[in-house]
């Protein structure tokens, strides 16, 4: 019956040593998924595209309802805050420029929670590097910010919103925030697939992150002696690059930029290193 | 058992990501285009795969246990292989064997529990039909999505386009989004996109039943093809007759382990034995 087992046995005798080989390192990692995005961009691009354009074809107004819901938020928090503060000057910028870059991160940190759940049928079926599916709700966030942003300033320029040069450092904020995102994203996306409540916890986790950022608050509304508490929230710093550039047109400090430069890269470095550490179980919890 | 061995599974995969500055070809000839080395996949059958941090809190607020525990069950075991360029390779096995879990595992859906995959060059997996597929989308446009995922550019995948509507005949329904396309159209589509690139490793999974009986001969007669163009091919099946056609070496699984593996006919000859007498004992 089983008269094959000496070819089977002769096979592995024939096996040669196994090649002395690097160990699995981080460095190693993150060069095999710079090859693998490379590889896989088309997938990528065509996923943001296409989802783009399926979220627009649909809806009666399309790309109009990105705008109109923060320009609606806007309106009520102005006519809101103006009247509780009558001292601030140009709210609605000040709201527009907290608001839009807030977005891209809840927008990316909550879709994310399900971007591996949601994506069963394709991983079950077909090998995609799974990193491109919290890269895609990212990706996706920045464009429709990205946009959002551009149309909602030119719509405030009747309110006193003026282009300065130091808006020439906005793609540098916005790829920070993204990164920041992004690593938050990745781990985020992993603890929900193997627990799969989170994604409830991450909801209610960036509703009370949104009130605890000075967004619809400023900083200064605080007495100074409880402003440092402020330093806390990793959020705060890119926020306050925004403001900085958006409402206030000032070049943003050194030490800010640093600062927001530093978290982006520890949340994307722990985000990376959860995600792929868990990446091989994902298939199987699914 | 296969032995739990404490590093982690490696993959080692050159797609066309590394080894750029090598020619694919001079590089690669003394390699095996498919090695397992000694390669096992264990399922863990989760009590409940919908574990959520509240369970998770319960339990060690209570110290209870699992009501019912995690089984084990190991797919695969032991498996050594090595696949030479213009091997045309045949996977026999009962049921439940784990044939296609060998499939996925080549395909990189499953990751190794112990041991080493490594596979070098595009793999076409013909393993399910339409994979990748977004229904929401045209035709069109799935055609392109699903040839990125199988490693082709806009460019390249646009240059087929024309060919694939003229095989699937699904032209005039190019425009229209695929959830209005009835499942054989669907199947004849995924079909079509996974069999119209040059892949140098060719996955095949039996059951490939699509559409009514014309296309069924011309999709035979593709795959047939497809065997012709591409480096390796492993196909899986239950038909005997067509794996002695179509394969020259044979590989016999059961529950998880290579039994046999040799010529074709040998195998499968040992194989009919082995199940004549199962079913007569």
């Amino acid at each position: 019956m089983d008269a094959h087992n000496e070819t089977t046995a002769a096979v592995l005798d024939g096996f040669p040593a196994s090649p002395a080989r690097r160990p699995a390192g981080w460095l190693r990692r993150v060069s095999g998924d710079r090859a693998e995005l490379i590889r896989y961009w088309p997938v990528v691009q065509n996923m943001v595209a296409q989802e783009l354009r399926v979220r627009y074809q649909r809806s009666f107004m399309g790309f109009l309802w990105t705008l109109i819901n923060p320009l609606l938020m806007m309106t009520i928090l102005s006519l809101v805050f103006s009247n509780l503060f009558p001292t601030r000057d140009n709210y609605s910028l000040f709201i527009l420029s907290g608001m839009v870059p807030w977005g891209l991160l809840s927008g990316t940190v909550v879709e994310s929670t399900n971007c591996i759940l949601g994506n069963e049928p394709l991983i079950k079926k077909i090998y995609v590097p799974k990193l491109i599916f919290p890269l895609v709700r990212a990706l996706l966030n920045l464009v429709t910010t990205t946009l959002a942003l551009g149309a909602l300033f030119v719509l405030l320029i009747p309110l006193g919103a003026r282009p300065t040069w130091p808006m020439l450092l906005l793609p540098v904020a916005m790829g920070l925030l993204f990164c920041f995102a992004l690593g938050l994203a990745l781990f985020v996306a992993t603890a929900n697939t193997f627990f799969r409540d989170c994604g409830h916890l991450v909801a209610v986790f960036m509703q009370a992150w949104y009130f605890a950022t000075p967004i619809i608050y400023g900083v200064s509304d605080f007495p100074e002696a409880i402003q440092w508490r402020f330093w806390l929230n990793p959020a705060f710093y890119y926020i306050e690059i925004f403001h900085n550039i958006l409402c206030d047109g000032q070049w943003p400090g050194m030490s800010l930029v640093a600062t927001a430069a530093a978290l982006a890269f520890v949340s994307l470095g722990i985000g990376y290193a959860t995600f792929k550490s868990n990446e091989d179980k994902m298939v199987f919890r699914l | 058992m296969p032995r739990l061995s404490p590093t982690k599974t490696r993959w080692f995969f050159d797609s066309k990501g590394r080894n750029r500055g090598v020619r694919r070809d001079q590089a690669e000839t003394d390699r095996p285009l498919i090695e397992l080395r000694d390669v096992s996949l264990k399922f863990i059958n989760y009590a409940d795969k919908t574990f959520t941090i509240k369970r998770a809190f319960l339990q060690l607020l209570l110290r209870r246990q699992k009501p019912v525990p995690d089984s084990e069950f190991w797919a695969l075991r032991n498996i050594n292989l090595r696949i030479q360029r213009g091997e045309r390779i045949g996977i026999l096995g009962p049921n439940g064997a784990g044939k296609s879990t060998l499939l996925r595992l080549l395909a990189r859906i499953y990751p190794p529990t112990t041991g080493e995959v490594s596979v070098q060059g595009t793999v076409a997996p013909l393993i399910e039909m339409g994979a990748g597929f977004n229904i929401e989308l045209t035709g069109h446009d799935n055609i392109l999505l699903n040839g990125a995922m199988l490693g082709f550019t806009r460019k390249q995948m646009l240059a087929k386009v024309d060919e694939i509507h003229e095989f699937t005949g699904l032209r005039e329904f190019a425009d229209l989004p695929l959830k209005y396309y009835s499942s054989g159209m669907y199947a004849r589509l995924g079909f079509g996109v996974a069999t119209s690139i040059d892949p140098e490793i060719l996955l095949v999974d039996e059951s490939l039943g699509v559409g009514d009986a014309t296309f069924r001969k011309k999709a035979t007669q593709r795959i047939r093809d497809l065997m012709g163009r591409s480096h390796a091919v492993i196909l899986v099946s239950h038909e005997m007759s067509s794996l002695r056609e179509l394969c020259d070496r044979g590989v016999w699984i059961r529950d998880g382990e290579i039994v046999a593996d040799g010529p074709i006919d040998q195998v499968v000859r040992d194989y009919e034995a082995w199940t004549k007498l199962a079913q007569s004992a």
